[in-house]
């Protein structure tokens, strides 16, 4: 009974112990400076996560990426929809948007510090630019694949296209836009760090750098270790929700985690 | 007097516009092409007309793909015609509109909604005060015998069940015309003829005017003032037949009438005749 309770999650503890094993046996092998053992480094976790100046950046960079995914939330889920919806907005947007998405966000970054400075503003744009082009381009594909009889439905019952816009393309959706949700933290985190690398001030992956340059290796491997963690919650957490959302809808949603 | 042209044999031409005013419905030359891949325009009806008067009830017999749906769909608003034109209370149609209710043959049940929050969904909409729309669901979902899966999603009913949650959808906010593609056509044997009846039930009260797309000719039959026998290619009106059996009717006596018989066997005689391959 209990046995089975916990089986499922026996796979996931092999592949960290798998990883951490390779990882101690290469440090040792190698002895660099550069390499420190687990057993070393994860001991600075603790130290980092009792620390209210590292607390402080680590939830000031959550912050951010909150704040730009949010924004992103905001403006890319109304233009994907009506892009799946409007042959002239698919028409308008569709090339812009095969520009921009090879484009590495986060090497815009020293640009736009030039027009933002080196503040929240710079950081929250970045973030911005490297979530909505997933987000645009699901919300489109769930807009589009939406049955053209739901809405045919809907407007035999009188309403009217704004509304169905809201009512049943979004809902209709949601289960590609939850996959373009889930893309966009895993780039939301990335582009965070990488922002935090080139405009230093404050947050995950300036204190990366700082450790880095100061040669405290375990820190940075450490820190590497938390910021996988955060990812890792991050998702489980979104899988909740995810559950909770779209709870209704027929399984076979397979996910594709995009690259930056 | 309606009554009367309700049973009138083939309404020829001239007599259309004297009919146009009692009509309920009227296609009028309506044509629809689709344009394919190889800049080939696909003729899927030709021609269609068909006056439709208040109250009656008109099932169209075709095979695959003559455009049946299309047909529909027209009627509904939902796609425009080629050429031609419908007009529903002597307004030509320009969209879709609650005074005719669709019943999809693919079902359209919107999947994030509970059955109950698909039945009640026509009615939010229409402005229902919330305990009345549920009162008027239930007892629309006990009538296609669902009482119980009120809380199910979609996902988990089988096909016939969703195809019953769909004709309580579009019952329930009580379009005049209801426009119905094979609604009947996902549910075994026995739930059918229970449904056939039930909905001959619901029409003798208010007299509906439907349209009812089939492939079963007995269903047909049983249930219609007329029947529309469509041919491919393109698609247009081969025969109209009228049924001239007595209402209300009942399965058990009708099975045993000569007269249905006969409309059942000529009509499947009319279609062998039409087609050389099956569909
Ligand atoms: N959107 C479309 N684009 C192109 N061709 C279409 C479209 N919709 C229907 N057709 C064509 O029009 C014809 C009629 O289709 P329709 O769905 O109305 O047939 P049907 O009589 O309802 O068939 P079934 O009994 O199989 O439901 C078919 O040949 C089909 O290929
Ligand atoms: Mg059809």
């Amino acid at each position: 009974m209990v046995l089975r309770r916990f089986l499922p999650a026996l796979p996931p503890l092999l592949a960290f112990a798998g990883i951490l094993a390779i990882w101690e046996l290469l440090s040792l092998y190698f002895g660099l400076d550069g390499l420190p053992p687990p057993s070393v480094a994860l001991r600075q976790v603790p130290v980092i996560l009792t620390d209210p100046q590292s607390l402080f950046d680590i939830v000031d960079s959550l912050r951010r990426m909150a704040i730009g995914i949010v924004l992103a939330l905001v403006f890319a889920i109304p233009v994907g929809l009506w892009m799946g919806r409007s042959r002239f907005a698919a028409a308008f947007f569709n090339p812009l948007l095969s520009v921009i998405y090879p484009v590495p966000k986060a090497a815009l970054m020293p640009i736009i510090m030039l027009w933002l400075g080196v503040g929240d503003a710079s950081k929250i744009l970045v973030i911005f630019l490297g979530v909505t082009l997933p987000l645009i381009y699901h919300s489109y594909q769930g807009s589009r694949a939406v049955e053209e009889k739901l809405l045919w439905s809907a407007a035999a019952m009188g309403m009217q296209p704004p509304a169905r816009l809201a009512r049943i393309v979004l809902p209709a959706a949601l289960p590609e836009i939850l996959v373009g949700c889930r893309t966009a933290l895993v780039l939301g985190l990335i582009t965070m760090v990488t922002s935090e690398m080139i405009a230093r001030q404050t947050g995950i992956g300036n204190l990366v750098f700082q450790s880095l340059e100061m040669g405290i290796y375990d820190t940075v491997y450490a820190m590497i270790v938390i910021i996988g963690a955060l990812g890792f919650i991050l998702d489980v957490l979104f899988e909740r929700l995810r559950g909770w959302l779209v709870g209704w809808a027929e399984p076979a949603q397979s996910i594709i985690v995009g690259s930056t | 007097m309606s009554q009367a042209e309700l049973t009138s044999p083939r309404i020829a031409a001239e007599e259309r516009n004297a009919l146009r005013q009692s009509s309920m419905i009227s296609i009028e030359r309506v044509s629809k092409y689709f344009d394919t891949r190889r800049d080939k325009r696909h003729l899927a009806l030709s021609e269609i007309t068909l006056p439709v008067t208040r109250g009656e009830f008109v099932s169209i017999l075709g095979p695959s793909g003559c455009g049946k749906s299309t047909l529909l769909y027209i009627v509904g608003g939902f796609v425009q015609p080629s050429s031609g034109q419908v007009l529903v209370n002597d307004r030509p149609v320009e969209g879709p509109g609650p005074d005719r209710g669709p019943v999809f043959q693919e079902f359209a049940l919107f999947p994030w909604k509970t059955v109950l929050g698909n039945v009640t969904y026509g009615l939010d909409q229409r402005g229902v005060p919330k305990a009345e729309a549920v009162a008027r669901a239930r007892a629309l979902l006990a009538m296609v015998s669902l009482s119980g899966y009120e809380n199910f999603y979609p996902k988990e009913l089988s096909g016939g069940m969703k195809q019953r949650v769909a004709i309580a959808r579009t019952l329930a906010y009580k379009p005049n015309i209801l426009l119905m593609d094979e609604p009947f056509g996902a549910l075994d044997a026995q739930t059918r003829t229970r449904l056939q009846n039930d909905l001959l039930k619901i029409w003798d009260e208010d007299r509906k005017t439907v349209l009812f797309v089939t492939h079963s000719v007995e269903e047909a039959v049983f249930l219609s003032d007329r029947v529309v026998m469509m041919s491919r290619s393109p698609g247009r009106i081969q025969d109209i037949i009228d049924i001239d059996l007595p209402r209300p009717r009942d399965r058990a006596s009708l099975l045993l009438d000569r007269r249905y018989q006969d409309y059942v066997v000529n009509i499947e005689r009319m279609m062998d005749a039409q087609t050389g391959d099956h569909s």
